[in-house]
């Protein structure tokens, strides 16, 4: 190197004690006494570190991780899912009915159940909730939730029956009410304006721990319900929680969170780094990883914009992607390379992987028959207009300015220049509704149900093509008539397996078409301490604490 | 010197105003607002009908000369209005955030004090050239370090590795010790710096000598001199230090996942939550106008140098 | 921004400005000074050594290293400072010496873009004010007090943000942080130059202004100004970091010291030298930086 001398020894000695400050602490710690994990034990406090602060805990806000590992804790929703086969079982419901159209569901309540200001959840309190996320409640600013299709009013037949009637078949209501954002509050919640729910002492539910206390945008202490007996019938554990208390830390700092935990000041964090994994289990720390279960991370395209509204340019990017690349480079066994638009434990996944091979030379011979022709500094061009595209990084999925870069890196190589912006969320909203902005997206969202996909893709949701008619008034004139007659047929189809055949279509659809880049599969990363012990998750990712408890150490 | 205290008084009201005003069309100026940024957030999953009600419903396009009098009107009153993002009362966040900020930033200062005057009057006493020079030079070190990086790096050794402090759930004044550290190192050193100014002034002075002479130690001496000496240029640089307490609380309570109004700052302006923006710009001006118009005021009775000039300043 | 108004402190007595005595010793030969050039200087002569080696890695980054600065071998990923990669590599395996090289461009051109911005408004701000006294230099004095009662950092964010994103619009935002400083100072040291005798002499032998600014307050103030420059470089360079810190760094994946440590303190406990070096290399230049600026204030008459 060419520095003088004595800067280089001076350099070189702080360096040398920085590695063998920080090296030192690598080895420390693993030395836990062993565990007793025969009997579960009751009592104590978990502490829980989270990476960002809760928003507004409205439950269909709940979306947002932080929000959703808060509000599982302190609402029930009326049916379960089942995070291993995604059978939906009861819950607060006992039982269900439907018609066979699929536009009037009954449900049974559990009788005995309360909420914790102590009034019941009973078929008036059900009713309430889902007129509110079914339809919003203009007058108090609340939204309509995006788990619910075609909702048109509710009908409560006795004190425990109720009944919902729909404008159109909605089969994916049942999968809903399992959701976090259908979780059931008291109905003084929901007298409140939108603006108060972020108070978290200001949700009431009828979940296994109630809000102690909170201070905002730094922790929220929740306590165990002594009289919960009204979990999932199929749980494991019944009756109150085996903790006493929860205390949940806003910790944004990667290091800080992952070094707290192996430094036994928190028992539970959310979000461990793919290159931090090794760190924590070799110090005998545990990693779960629930997949997410719906659409894949990926990179859509917005076809309005001329230079990706060629199917060859698309498809030629589509092959010059090397998911296992960046899988390896940068993830984890944890993180699985995509094998289609949807993730492997999705329902109505069909596997596409044949589609998905990575060939840089057919996508060269691609964009050479689209006329696309190199130019000077190695960019491709045509009448004069470079290929080069703006993505926006987005800050919630994993490392995604690392997955951008090195997709950078692949499309080089057959001539695409891809700009990576770090905006921030306001220019970033304003500009991802303009495909002249974003010709590229990336796209992702969980959901244990086939409505998943449309929920990521209809121009009236989501909208993640930008389509004209859609959320952007900028579009000028892409439409996909034939993807948004296969989601429509697939949110009021009545029978499931034509509904599963629907998805299958749908993602054909996308890959065939160019129009998504699928790139890895999103799980949620939890690291546990070694005396943690019955931590769950619901389908889509959140911790349940319900069956937790620290053995002995 | 009443006239002076009344224009100075009204000058005061007239910066916090402006800024207020600045702050306003400040936040118009970027692209997006609260509103959009939550609900076009895909986590919403709502519609562009759906968003427009919301909108309405916030009032989000009444015009912006009558947004700007009802949001001063609210500020004149006391009402503050609502975080659209946290969905709380911004009156509730500043109670939950400046209490932690004023301790952070109140101990940082006090440690920063107690800090540079050490340096500064080692740096003049200690017994070696090569060392006086090595801690003359720690103020410039002390600034060349990023102060996020510092504190991470002190959490790794004396949380993570020693395990002295814990960083989650620590004893309150425990938790206090790397956050003030990491914010007093910063702010010591230009507090350092004009302390060593006025110790190498006061050596200048011919009264030095003549007290070495009667037999003064050299300690005795400066520390006698010095103090008095350095006091008002370390108070004419409060305002500015206000700012930098202000600033390396951001960071401070980023890293250490401490609440307090830096980390609520950061957050309104990644989600463009006007209404906490504007309560922390009124805020923290209506500190750093305080502090000056105390400097102002303190400096003529601590100077009597300046009292005869006193109205030909400011 | 955190560190933009750091050192300009001491160097800006603010309004009361008659702070520091000016009673410059009578009678300096009562107490011995230190020699001054007389003896060599190393720290100095290092300090600027260091300064030129980061202008010519701005200047020829291709003949320091072989190594793309943004690209690299991904399955070259995180080595340890060793054969092939002198500090190591990163998480895309790109050559960690490589980027600081590379780096120094934007690192040098956002310092001195942010210099530059907060010393020509500044020191317009505060010449003028402090030139024309009155009304003026009251009204001019207000809205600088209003400047720095914002806080710093919603001031950059926000340019940040209206700017967009990118090293020369990070640069702009920490400038106009340091316009306040730079006014302060600069009008500080108008108004000490103007009371001087000399000043006055002239003025009472019938100088105009304009001529009387130029020829010996501009002369005369400049020294403060030339150490507060030197000051603020270095303070420039990690306002940047700390924005890279806060998520408001240049677009990836172009290289820039602040961005490497901010980015780089992931790996703290991992990968210890993706920000450890960065983070050395910006001591070094802000050491240097510092040590240049003491030089300048003392040799100022």
């Amino acid at each position: 190197m060419a520095l003088p001398k004595p800067v280089r020894s001076l350099a070189a000695g702080v360096a040398a004690l920085a590695l063998a400050t920080v090296l030192a602490g690598c080895s420390a710690s693993s030395d836990a006494a062993p565990v007793d994990t025969s009997k579960p034990v009751s009592g104590g406090t978990l502490t829980y570190l989270e990476q960002q602060a809760h928003t507004n805990l409205y439950p269909p806000a709940g979306g947002f991780y932080p929000n959703g590992g808060i509000l599982n804790q302190i609402t029930d929703k009326l049916t379960y899912q089942d995070p291993e086969t995604l059978k939906i079982e009861p819950w607060l419901a006992e039982s269900w009915t439907s018609n066979p159209s699929l536009t009037e569901y009954t449900f049974k309540l559990r009788s005995g159940v309360t909420f914790s200001d102590g009034t019941p959840v009973d078929a008036a309190a059900v009713a309430r909730n889902f007129d509110t996320y079914g339809l919003g409640n203009k007058a108090l600013n609340q939204p309509v939730s995006e788990v619910i299709n075609n909702y048109d009013h509710s009908e409560v037949i006795d004190s425990l029956t109720v009944k919902f009637h729909f404008k159109k078949s909605s089969p994916g209501f049942l999968q809903g009410t399992a959701t976090i954002g259908s979780g059931i509050v008291s109905t003084s919640t929901l007298d409140r304006n939108f603006d108060d729910l972020g108070n978290a002492k200001n949700i009431i539910g009828s979940g296994p721990f109630t809000v102690a206390s909170e201070v905002l945008g730094k922790e929220v202490v929740l306590n165990a319900r002594a009289d919960y007996n009204w979990g999932p019938k199929t749980a494991e554990h019944q009756g109150r929680a085996y903790l006493d208390s929860v205390k949940i830390v806003v910790t944004p700092e990667d290091s800080v969170r992952t070094g707290s935990l192996l430094a036994g000041q928190g028992d539970l964090i959310r979000q461990v780094q793919a290159y931090d994994e090794k760190q924590v289990e070799a110090n005998g720390f545990k990693i779960s990883a629930p997949g997410t279960r719906g659409v894949n991370d990926s990179i859509v395209f917005r076809p309005d914009n001329a230079l990706v509204a060629d199917v060859r340019v698309r498809q030629a990017l589509l092959k010059a992607t090397d998911r296992a690349e960046i899988v390896e480079t940068i993830f984890s066994e944890n993180y699985p390379a995509a094998t289609s638009v949807l993730s492997k434990e999705a329902i109505g996944y069909v596997d596409l992987s044949a589609k998905l091979g990575h060939d840089p030379d057919k996508a060269k011979e691609l964009l050479d028959d689209a006329g696309w022709k190199p130019g000077a500094d190695g960019i491709r061009s045509k009448d004069g207009k470079k290929l080069s595209l703006t993505i926006y990084e987005s800050l919630p999925q994993p490392q995604n300015k690392a997955v951008l870069q090195l997709v950078a890196q692949q499309w080089e190589k057959i001539g695409v220049r891809l700009n990576i912006l770090a905006g921030d969320s306001g220019s970033k909203t304003v500009d991802s509704l303009d495909p002249e902005k974003t010709p590229v997206a990336v796209a992702m969202v969980g959901r244990a149900d086939p409505d998943v996909i449309k929920s990521q893709f209809y121009p009236k949701n989501r909208d993640a093509l930008l389509q004209k008619g859609g959320s952007s008034q900028k579009v000028k004139s892409f439409v996909d008539q034939k993807l948004n007659a296969l989601l429509e047929a697939e949110t009021s189809r009545t029978d499931p397996a034509q509904r599963l055949k629907d998805v299958a279509d749908v993602q054909s659809h996308l890959i065939d078409q160019a129009l998504v880049i699928p790139i890895f599969e999103e799980p949620q990363v939890f690291a546990a301490a070694p005396y943690l012990q019955g931590l769950g998750f619901e389908a889509v990712g959140r911790p349940s604490l319900y069956g937790v408890w620290l053995a002995k150490h | 010197m009443r006239r002076h205290l009344f224009s100075r008084v009204g000058q005061a009201a007239l910066v916090l105003w402006a800024a207020f005003t600045v702050a306003f069309i400040l936040l118009q100026a970027l692209p997006g607002d609260a509103l959009l940024i939550k609900y076009q957030n895909p986590d919403m999953g709502l519609s562009p009908r759906e968003i427009e009600d919301i909108r309405a419903s916030y009032g989000a396009d009444t015009p912006l000369f009558l947004q700007y009098v009802q949001s001063l009107g609210g500020f004149l009153t006391g009402n503050l209005g609502y975080s659209v993002q946290a969905g709380v009362p911004v009156v509730d966040q500043l109670a939950a955030n400046v209490p932690s900020t004023l301790a952070l930033a109140g101990l940082g200062f006090l440690a920063a004090v107690i800090l540079a005057a050490a340096i500064a009057f080692l740096s003049s006493l200690a017994p070696f050239s090569w060392l006086r020079d090595a801690l003359q030079a720690l103020p410039s070190l002390f600034i060349s370090v990023p102060v996020f990086w510092l504190g991470i790096v002190l959490i790794q050794v004396f949380s993570f590795q020693l395990k002295l402090i814990p960083v989650i759930n620590p004893p309150e004044a425990l938790g206090l010790v790397l956050p003030v550290a990491t914010l007093a190192i910063p702010v010591s050193a230009p507090l350092t710096q004009v302390l060593i100014r006025s110790i190498d002034d006061v050596r200048t002075q011919p009264f030095v000598a003549v007290a070495r002479a009667r037999g003064g130690s050299n300690a005795w001496v400066l520390s006698h001199h010095v103090a008095r000496n350095a006091v008002l240029p370390a108070i004419t640089i409060a305002g500015v230090l206000l700012g930098e307490l202000i600033g390396g609380a951001v960071v401070t309570e980023t890293v250490f996942g401490r609440n307090g109004i830096g980390q609520l700052t950061q957050e309104a302006v990644n989600s463009q939550d006007a209404a906490v923006l504007q309560a922390v710009v009124v805020l923290a001006a209506a500190a750093f106008v305080l502090v000056n118009l105390a400097v102002d005021l303190l400096y003529p009775v601590l100077d009597p140098r300046l009292k005869r000039k006193a109205g030909a300043l400011t | 921004m955190s560190h933009v108004t750091l050192t300009a402190a001491p160097e800006t007595p603010g309004a009361p400005d008659t702070a520091a005595p000016e009673t410059q010793a009578p009678d300096e030969a009562a107490v011995p000074r230190r020699p001054r050039i007389s003896r060599l200087q190393p720290g100095l002569v290092l300090s600027w050594l260091v300064l030129g080696l980061v202008a010519l890695w701005t200047i020829a980054p291709g003949f320091f290293t072989s190594h793309s600065a943004t690209s690299g071998t991904a399955r070259d990923k995180l080595l340890p400072p060793g054969d092939g990669h002198l500090l190591g590599t990163d998480e895309l395996g790109r050559d960690l010496y490589s980027r600081i090289v590379h780096g120094s461009i934007n690192s040098v051109t956002g310092a001195l873009v942010a210099v530059a911005v907060g010393l020509v408004v500044g020191t317009l701000l505060g010449l003028v004010a402090g030139s024309l006294g009155g009304v003026t230099d009251a009204v001019m004095m207000r809205i600088v007090d209003v400047l720095l009662s914002i806080p710093g950092l919603l001031l950059s964010l926000s340019i940040i943000i209206i700017l967009g994103f990118g090293t020369v619009n990070a640069a702009i935002a920490v400038g106009v942080g340091s316009v306040a400083s730079f006014a302060r100072l600069a009008r500080a040291e108008v108004l000490r130059v103007r009371r001087s005798d000399f000043v006055e002499a002239a003025f009472g032998s019938g100088g105009t202004f304009v001529a009387v600014l130029r020829r010996h307050i501009l002369p005369n103030s400049a020294g403060s100004v030339l150490a507060l420059l030197a000051l603020q470089f270095g303070a420039a360079i990690l306002a940047i970091s700390t924005l890279g810190f806060l998520g408001y760094g240049a677009p990836p994946p172009t290289p820039e010291w602040g961005l490497l440590i901010a980015e780089g303190r992931n790996y703290v406990a991992t990968s210890w030298w993706l920000t450890t070096y960065p983070g050395l290399v910006v001591v070094a230049v802000v050491l240097s930086a510092n040590r240049i600026s003491h030089s300048i204030r003392k040799v100022q008459p």
